[in-house]
């Protein structure tokens, strides 16, 4: 205690420098916890689980998936198609179709402004299925809840995140009408019924799968009876949830000898799996962050560190030949340079991570870093003791040296130089 | 004097740096005995090793051969850590430039040492008001070294020098950052420090007013001593 309060002293001795460095540790960590925070919720998204799940079916042979709307209701069944075979329960399962357009029909005057992405899904699936919005809590949890039952009551329903809304102008209660381009043709007018909670789902909408059913069934019938070009192919992903390893094979096991899903061919793998092959095209830039760009900014704040507190030392070589005079052992020296380097790294980390988490994820709403289908990321909770450990670990490998040169100061070196 | 009357004991005392290739001898088969109580100054030429004299009594380096004793300790034989112990309690040295922490008051300069022994915080108070009290600076607790004159801060030096009650003070030229009446006053304060606590002073100055205060001179060239006089009785 007697030595911190010594430590103390010293770190305000000269304030710019201790705030300067403080400063240039905060940045370096800031971005540090931003990376970590990425490749954290990317590494928890690609981990195979062991209980509760979830796996994901789509065509074997094309990215995108493209099945026929006919495999829908097996498929969420869990395919069975021999005695025994287990089936899935309904709000164990989620179909997902992709409906995508303009607000505006000329495509010349397409823009981040005009477009918008919907999955058509059965609107119960929002709550039961999809993750982020199957696990809220409290007011949120009811107001949601209450959104989604009037897209059940709504066929032309829409649900808008709220980035989306604010892009194309709309608010909730308006219409909005959708000019397709993956449905060419079947142009559809929506009346916007709520919006997402705010996260994750903010550039996104939501919309009736039936509603989109039945457009292409009035498509085809206003055009002698000819199948709209995505008739065969409406079906882009289905979900299904299943509690542990054992189960989840032995559904895998029912989908893939089905011979009713052999053309096209579907797989059967965990999301995690999925999100991995997904996540393959950025492999190269998620391979930077982890190995090139962290490390480098982690050793660059050593770098700063070491610089700061080695002119400290060089300054108070004295004063540490003084202090051994008066009976301070090698130990207390080295502990006493180590003491201030770590409490300013460990301070300023703190802070840094901590204010990250608070500004990132309560006032920006979410980091805007799209990788794949993942628009937004959150700073983990566990963002604020990674800033500690980065700032005081940094501080701690900048400072080691110069804190070893302060303990082997010759006071007699020192001194015979003075008389 | 008996050996057991000193309180210091320098003993056929070598020492040699190196330079380069070259070795040089610095003090040659020196012997001194201080007793107790005693005032000695140590007076020579530039490089005649008085400082380095000093350094080996204070325990800050240790001779090539020989051995140096305070009262009943071989410091000539301890290693770096059993040298900072004793220092703690065995020895008192003040600066010829003061070398305050310029960061902490006079009182927390005082404290320096007494942080390193199992004193309770109004322990370590007393102590250090007494001895600030003792130099005449008790107006002057909370005053940083910035804030005090060269004198000023040359008692907090002794001041700090003595709160650990040691055995020894040594002291490197105290008063040759100092104008005469500053120095008057430190040369005084040592001279007190000699009476009332019967301290034993062992200096090194190249003032002779200042040498005049020592109960004895001893001299230095070449590193030997030159004909070193028989103690006189501590007055």
């Amino acid at each position: 205690m007697n030595l911190l309060r010594l430590v103390l002293d010293n770190l305000f001795r000269n304030p710019l420098r201790t705030i300067f460095t403080s400063l240039a540790t905060m940045v370096m960590v800031l971005v540090v916890t931003v990376v970590f925070s990425i490749l954290s919720f990317l590494s928890t998204a690609t981990t195979e689980k062991a209980q509760n799940l979830k796996g994901i079916v789509t065509e074997r042979w094309q990215i995108p998936s493209q099945m026929p709307w006919a495999y829908a209701n097996g498929l969420a069944e869990g395919g069975p198609h021999r005695p025994g075979d287990q089936r899935v329960d309904p709000q164990d399962a989620m179909t997902w179709s992709f409906y995508g357009g303009s607000t505006d029909p000329d495509p010349k005057k397409r823009s981040i402004n005009t477009i918008l992405f919907a999955f058509a899904l059965e609107p119960r699936d929002l709550t039961e299925m999809m993750d982020g919005l199957d696990d809220l809590q409290g007011e949120q949890k009811k107001q949601f809840d209450e959104v989604v039952a009037k897209l059940e009551q709504t066929k032309t329903g829409l649900i808008v995140g709220k980035e989306r809304l604010a892009n194309i102008g709309k608010k909730v209660g308006d219409k909005v009408k959708v000019y397709s381009f993956n449905y060419r043709g079947i142009d559809l007018e929506f009346d916007i019924v709520g919006e997402f909670p705010e996260g994750r789902y903010d550039p996104s909408a939501a919309m009736r799968a039936d509603y989109l059913q039945s457009a292409m069934d009035a498509w085809s019938r206003e055009n002698a009876g000819k199948p709209h070009a995505m008739a065969g192919k409406s079906l882009n992903l289905v979900w299904l949830r299943l509690k542990d390893r054992p189960r989840f094979d032995q559904v895998a096991d029912q989908i893939l000898t089905n011979p009713s899903y052999s053309s096209p061919a579907v797989k059967f793998e965990t999301a995690s799996s999925g999100i991995a092959t997904f996540l393959e095209a950025y492999r190269d830039l998620i391979w930077g962050m982890q190995w090139l760009l962290a490390p480098a900014i982690l050793f660059t704040l050593s770098l700063v560190i070491s610089n700061s507190i080695s002119i400290s030392v060089r300054e108070r070589r004295m004063e540490f030949a003084v202090l051994k005079v008066l009976g301070y052992r090698p130990w207390q020296i080295l502990f006493l340079v180590l003491t201030e380097a770590i409490l300013v790294g460990v301070l300023s980390g703190t802070v840094s991570a901590g204010g990250t988490y608070l500004m990132v994820n309560h006032m920006l709403g979410g980091l805007k870093f799209p990788i794949a289908f993942f628009g937004t990321f959150y700073i983990a909770a566990a963002a604020w003791w990674w800033g500690a450990a980065i700032g005081g670990g940094t501080a701690l490998a900048g400072s080691i040296g110069p804190a070893w040169a302060a303990r082997t100061v010759r006071v007699a070196d020192i001194f015979a130089k003075t008389a | 004097m008996s050996d057991t009357e000193a309180c210091v004991r320098v003993r056929g005392v070598h020492k040699s740096f190196r330079r380069g290739s070259e070795v040089v001898e610095v003090l040659n088969d020196l012997t001194l005995s201080v007793p107790e109580g005693e005032f000695v100054g140590l007076m020579g030429p530039s490089g005649s090793g008085k400082t380095t004299l000093l350094n080996l009594i204070a325990g800050l380096d240790r001779p090539t051969e020989g051995e140096v004793w305070v009262r009943d300790h071989c410091i000539s034989s301890m290693n770096e850590s059993q040298l900072a112990g004793w220092r703690t309690r065995g020895i008192g040295f003040v600066f010829q430039f003061y070398h305050l922490l310029p960061v902490l008051t006079a009182y927390r300069n005082v404290e320096l040492p007494l942080l390193l022994l199992p004193l309770s915080p109004a322990q370590r108070r007393e102590q250090i008001l007494n001895v600030l009290d003792l130099v005449g600076l008790s107006d002057r607790l909370h005053h940083r070294p910035g804030q005090l004159s060269g004198g000023q801060q040359q008692r907090v030096g002794i001041a700090r020098a003595i709160v650990t009650d040691p055995d020894l003070i040594v002291a490197d030229e105290p008063t040759g950052d100092l104008d005469a009446k500053s120095a008057e006053e430190i040369l005084n304060l040592l001279g007190e420090l000699q009476r009332t606590l019967q301290k034993t002073i062992v200096m090194v100055t190249h003032d002779p007013r200042a040498a005049a205060r020592a109960d004895r001179v001893v001299h230095l060239e070449k590193g030997q001593l030159v004909d070193e006089p028989t103690p006189v009785a501590v007055k």
